[in-house]
């Protein structure tokens, strides 16, 4: 008996303690005062760590001088970590007060109602609305009414080419349409000397390819509830996609296992014509490369494969509305705080000066019009523009992983030559019916 | 008499100096356990994690659709890969363990080279891997093949295997060879007083030895094999090809990129059990008692 209540007491005890614990683990946001410490978190940058780690300091102590508090930043290597850091903030209803996500990733934050909706009032604490480039904040939220994402920086995407194949081949400019973009590439192809080169097993780019050309076609994929990847222009896109490496034979064969950065090797290698899908912070990795000084970026065709011009109900979507946005969290509790630190990053100067170090555009609308001057940079700026959002659903995860997934068992019969459209037909079936199935149960 | 004094010594048994670890256990495993049979019977996902007290019971509606997403195919999938990882590793860890039993100039050196695949990390051994495998990569370049697909179609299966045999040989390597050194000295000059060839010896007087501890190590590398999730998520990303999306690509993918904690939990419970029943099969089997005698 003795022995039993015992053991209760110890249990008790032990629990007690573990709870205490805990407890101290969760809090620490509140505090008094200018003590007060803002906790952001943020992508970790792999590609410059040193001008990162002082970047934030600058905005830190900035911060500490105009606030008088401190700002806390945690970096998160990867998406995946990200996404465990806002689960588990989520259940718990504490953790960072800012967020840095990227857009495709915001209608799924969104749909977790954990995030503050930006009205009239909160606008105006990040400086107003209309400082931002318009076009970055069609995917702060479902409508202009239920906003959570605050534009941060642009990542739009674009093409770049080598200036010197061009000219030799005697093309005097980009293309402008998918089927002139083919027709160059076919041009451009000879020898050791290829006119694309793509990453065929990237895990985002062959979705994003898809996306832009249906919805130059006038499908933007989602239509309310209903997934339409059963449709001619998606079979289209992905027989053009598909096309330029089995029946165009104008991308290097080895192509089929490159991702991204495996691409961009091959293009700063000088001896292809064309890099479909880069950004701006490609720019270091080419001018290290022998394709140095000999390449430009130019905007992505905007009209669909298969048309000379675009039909009425395309959209000349240049790319995909790429970039950060920034969120604050609902449960925070220094959220006044949280808007400054989004006021402060977003200003024109902290958002130059953020261009010159990362090469991530500037989300603020006068900070992006400086650079309009800049040739080099035109075209991304207008990509900046003409960027369109990929559809606003909790389901977008999913249908973004079918389209890929579309990509990725295809490849065997890719390096075989040639994929019958039965097949892709077959393959699109299930991803419809995977696309279908999440946006029954978005809410 | 004896009885009654074993009796009256479990009853002086400091039981209750368990409680702390006891404690930790139910803390560290069996919460969790319970938690994910919970999750596994709710519909949780992005739009019911805020408020996961109270995201709507399904029943067992996710183990339905776990089976109707693929899951038999990754079962298939990740068991015949694990077996055939394990059956392959076992000849070369105990010839290799063989071979560096008896002493001889720069077996230190051999060993330590033998141990080179199991100490790299499984993300280093993917990434490697994975260049060299690439369509235009050294592997195809040797095999004077162009554009062979490695790591995409039915190749990809074939792939991982060869893979995680080259890093998960030494395992059976470092068991067989801890079961030889505890080979009595007497054994081998009895054999050699008898008269034994090597064969004959290695047979019937060595292998027997081996039994228990190979045995063992069978059982944790295919369990081993059956949870690796870096060795598929870096050699092919993700999605995966169907020919390797093993049981935890199939749970990952659920749970982080399409957000089903509810399915993913289902997922992961249904592979629990698929574990659980060659190891209770196993463990009622051998009791894991490596040497017969027990505790001699």
């Amino acid at each position: 008996m003795r022995s039993g209540r015992m053991r209760l007491a110890m249990a008790l005890t032990g629990v007690t303690t573990l709870v205490a614990a805990l407890a101290a683990c969760g809090g620490g946001d509140d505090g008094g005062g200018d003590g007060k410490t803002l906790n952001v978190l943020i992508g970790a940058n792999t590609q410059y760590p040193e001008e990162f780690a002082a970047w934030q300091k600058t905005i830190s102590d900035k911060f500490k001088a105009q606030t008088g508090a401190t700002v806390k930043f945690e970096q998160f290597a990867s998406a995946n970590d990200e996404l465990t850091k806002i689960q588990t903030s989520v259940v718990s209803g504490s953790g960072p007060d800012v967020y840095a996500v990227g857009t495709t990733f915001t209608p799924t934050a969104y749909s977790t109602g954990a995030f503050v909706k930006m009205g009239d009032a909160e606008w105006q604490k990040v400086g107003g609305k209309d400082k931002f480039n318009p076009a970055t904040l069609g995917i702060s939220g479902p409508d202009a009414s239920n906003q959570i994402g605050i534009p941060w920086v642009s990542r739009p995407f674009v093409m770049a080419y080598n200036t010197e194949l061009l000219k030799a081949a005697g093309i005097a400019k980009p293309a402008t349409t998918w089927d002139e973009l083919t027709q160059q590439a076919k041009q451009l192809t000879k020898g050791d000397q290829y006119g694309l080169a793509v990453a065929y097993k990237d895990n985002f780019d062959p979705w994003k390819f898809v996306w832009g050309m249906s919805v130059q076609a006038g499908n933007p994929l989602v239509d309310g509830k209903t997934a339409r990847l059963e449709d001619p222009a998606v079979l289209k896109a992905y027989e053009t996609y598909f096309g330029w490496l089995a029946t165009d034979k104008v991308v290097d064969p080895a192509a089929v296992g490159w991702t991204n950065p495996q691409a961009v090797a091959a293009f700063a290698k000088g001896k292809t014509g064309y890099f479909l899908l880069t950004t701006t912070t490609a720019t270091n990795s080419l001018d290290q490369g022998a394709v140095k000084g000999k390449w430009a970026f130019a905007l992505l065709p905007t009209v669909p494969p298969g048309a000379t011009s675009r039909p009425a109900n395309g959209v000349e979507a240049a790319s995909i509305l790429s970039g950060d946005n920034l969120l604050v969290a609902d449960y925070s509790k220094n959220k006044d705080l949280a808007f400054e630190y989004v006021k402060l990053v977003t200003d024109s100067e902290t958002q130059l000066d953020y261009y010159q170090k990362f090469g991530n555009l500037p989300a603020n609308a006068a900070a992006l019009q400086s650079l309009a001057s800049d040739q080099k940079l035109a075209p991304v700026t207008e990509a900046a523009q003409k960027s369109v959002a990929t559809p606003f659903t909790g389901a977008w995860g999913d249908i973004q992983l079918a389209l890929t997934n579309v990509a990725v068992q295809s490849l065997p019969d890719l390096a075989k030559g040639s994929i019958p459209p039965a097949t892709i037909s077959t393959r699109l079936a299930d991803a419809q019916k995977k696309a279908q199935s999440a946006l029954d149960r978005a809410k | 008499m004896p009885g009654r004094a074993v009796r009256a010594k479990a009853k002086e048994r400091p039981l209750w100096l368990l409680t702390p670890g006891g404690l930790l256990m139910v803390l560290v495993i069996l919460i969790p356990l319970a938690l994910a049979l919970w999750i596994s019977l709710i519909d949780l996902d992005q739009y019911t994690l805020r408020r996961w007290i109270e995201a709507p019971f399904i029943g067992l509606g996710n183990y339905t659709e776990a089976f109707s997403s693929g899951l038999l195919h990754s079962i298939w999938i990740s068991v015949s890969f694990a077996v055939l990882s394990t059956v392959a590793t076992v000849p070369i860890g105990i010839a290799a363990a063989l071979v560096t039993q008896n002493a001889y100039r720069g077996r230190g050196l051999v060993r330590a080279v033998f141990l080179i695949p199991y100490v790299l990390p499984s993300f280093v051994v993917a990434t490697v891997w994975r260049t060299m495998l690439q369509p235009d990569g050294v592997v195809n370049e040797w095999l004077h093949r162009t554009g062979t697909l490695w790591l995409s179609g039915p190749h990809s299966y074939w792939t991982l295997i060869l893979v995680e045999i080259w890093a998960a040989w030494p395992f059976i390597y470092l068991m067989a060879l801890a079961a030889l050194q505890s080979v009595d000295h007497e054994v081998h000059e009895a054999s050699a007083v008898d008269g034994a060839t090597w064969w004959p010896k290695l047979r019937s007087v060595i292998l027997p030895y081996l039994r228990g501890p190979v045995l063992l190590a069978c059982l944790l590398a295919t369990l081993n094999h059956i949870n690796n999730f870096t060795l598929p998520f870096v050699l092919f990303g993700s999605p995966a090809p169907d020919d390797v999306n093993v049981l935890p690509m199939i749970v990952y993918v659920t749970s982080f990129q399409s957000l089903r904690f509810g399915l993913s939990a289902a997922m992961a419970v249904l592979s629990l059990v698929l574990i659980a029943i060659p190891l209770f099969v196993y463990l009622r089997a051998v009791r894991l008692d490596v040497h017969e005698e027990g505790g001699r």
